[in-house]
């Protein structure tokens, strides 16, 4: 251990990138607030400026906690902070639904529809699920699925075609998608619906790319 | 497994407000944050008027401002940082409710890709040949869905 330390200390011609007297005099200016005082688009490197306002209560009728007429850092904090009740009661349902058996079901349902829809067999439904839940257990599982065999090559870069686009789809919709869906015109279900049906439109022409020019002996 | 059993539903449901604590506090303020310093970095430096111009008649097909096409690229890196560029657009009333609609299926349908390359194609083993054509099914979705979206909103 002392002798790790030791040459540690001994070690001291460290190598700098050039980037890194690049980004030292950066963060010099940036912090140093000399750009405060001046107008235009050198105040876009200065870290006050950055940093931002919070909003303020300018109509108390109609202003929320975020306030109004925020910016920068300050005004995004509080709008993502302000997220967080609709992510947390959309995930706190999600968690019910699965535990009372709802993904089971929704595994169910998708099992023979599965060839048809992408041309995976139904033992995929699982992982599918999955996928909506979480991309990176979806990724898992998938390559699970090919390890054992139960998934050929093809079927496998079909199967994630439709994973890779709107990945996560429903804890994301649900999560991030919340932020903008106060503002939405049409009813929230509707773009999700237009998600799925493009997500399995992209996988299919994967499949029919691979079909045609890339058939897998058998 | 008898004290899994008795879970009750209320437990179970703070278990899962739990989850979306975190996924807020992990994911989602930091890309709203990071999202909402770019636009205001874009504003202050004039950059993002500039984008507006530039990307007008591009944007402009799917009934879009010029600038919108920041929600875009804000999306490819994070879905999280799309909806907040997103947000921040309509803060700054550069968006309007059906501008945000048509581009709500979009910021999923080619969100966080940078991100996914390695999360999904890496862990799931796809060859690296395929990737070009899976990106570009993404985004082809993405415009689709602007497409669709503008006659809806």
């Amino acid at each position: 251990m002392s002798e790790e330390k030791k040459e540690s200390c001994e070690t001291q011609s460290v190598k700098v990138p050039w980037t890194g007297y690049i980004a030292l005099a950066f963060a010099v200016v940036f912090f140093s607030g000399l750009l405060a005082s001046q107008k235009g688009w050198i105040t876009a490197f200065d870290f006050n400026a950055l940093a931002g306002k919070f909003g303020v209560m300018k109509d108390a009728a109609k202003a929320t906690f975020q306030g109004q007429g925020g910016f920068g850092a300050r005004d995004g904090f509080m709008f993502g902070f302000g997220l967080l009740p609709s992510v947390m009661l959309a995930l706190g349902m999600v968690e019910i639904v699965d535990h009372l058996g709802g993904l089971k079901a929704a595994e169910k349902l998708l099992t023979p529809i599965l060839r048809p829809l992408l041309g995976i067999p139904g033992i995929a439904g699982l992982a599918m699920v999955t996928s909506f839940q979480s991309t990176d257990a979806g990724a898992g599982m998938t390559r699970m699925l090919r390890e054992t065999g139960c998934i050929t090559e093809n079927e496998k870069t079909v199967f994630c075609a439709f994973q890779f686009s709107a990945g996560g789809t429903v804890t994301n919709y649900l999560a991030s998608g919340a932020a903008l869906f106060s503002f939405v015109t049409v009813p929230i279900v509707l773009p999700l619906v237009l998600i799925f049906v493009l997500k399995i439109f992209g996988a299919n022409l994967v499949r029919l790319y691979l079909n045609r020019f890339e058939k897998e002996s058998v | 497994m008898a004290a899994e059993q008795k879970k009750t539903l209320p437990d179970i449901f703070v278990e899962g407000a739990k989850k979306g604590w975190n996924v807020g506090i992990s994911s989602i303020i930091p890309n709203v944050l990071m999202a909402f310093v770019l636009i205001h970095a874009l504003r202050l430096s004039g950059l993002l008027d500039m984008l507006g111009v530039v990307f007008n008649p591009v944007m402009g097909l799917f009934g879009l401002p010029g600038q919108a096409v920041m929600v875009l690229v804000g999306a490819w890196m994070s879905m999280g940082g799309g909806v907040g560029v997103a947000a921040s657009l309509y803060a700054a009333k550069i968006l309007n409710p059906t501008h945000v609609t048509i581009l709500l299926p979009a910021i999923f349908l080619m969100g966080a890709q940078i991100q996914y390359m390695g999360r999904l194609l890496g862990t799931a083993g796809i060859q690296g040949r395929y990737y070009p054509m899976l990106f570009g099914i993404s985004i082809l979705n993405a415009i689709i869905s602007m497409i669709i979206m503008r006659i809806f909103a």
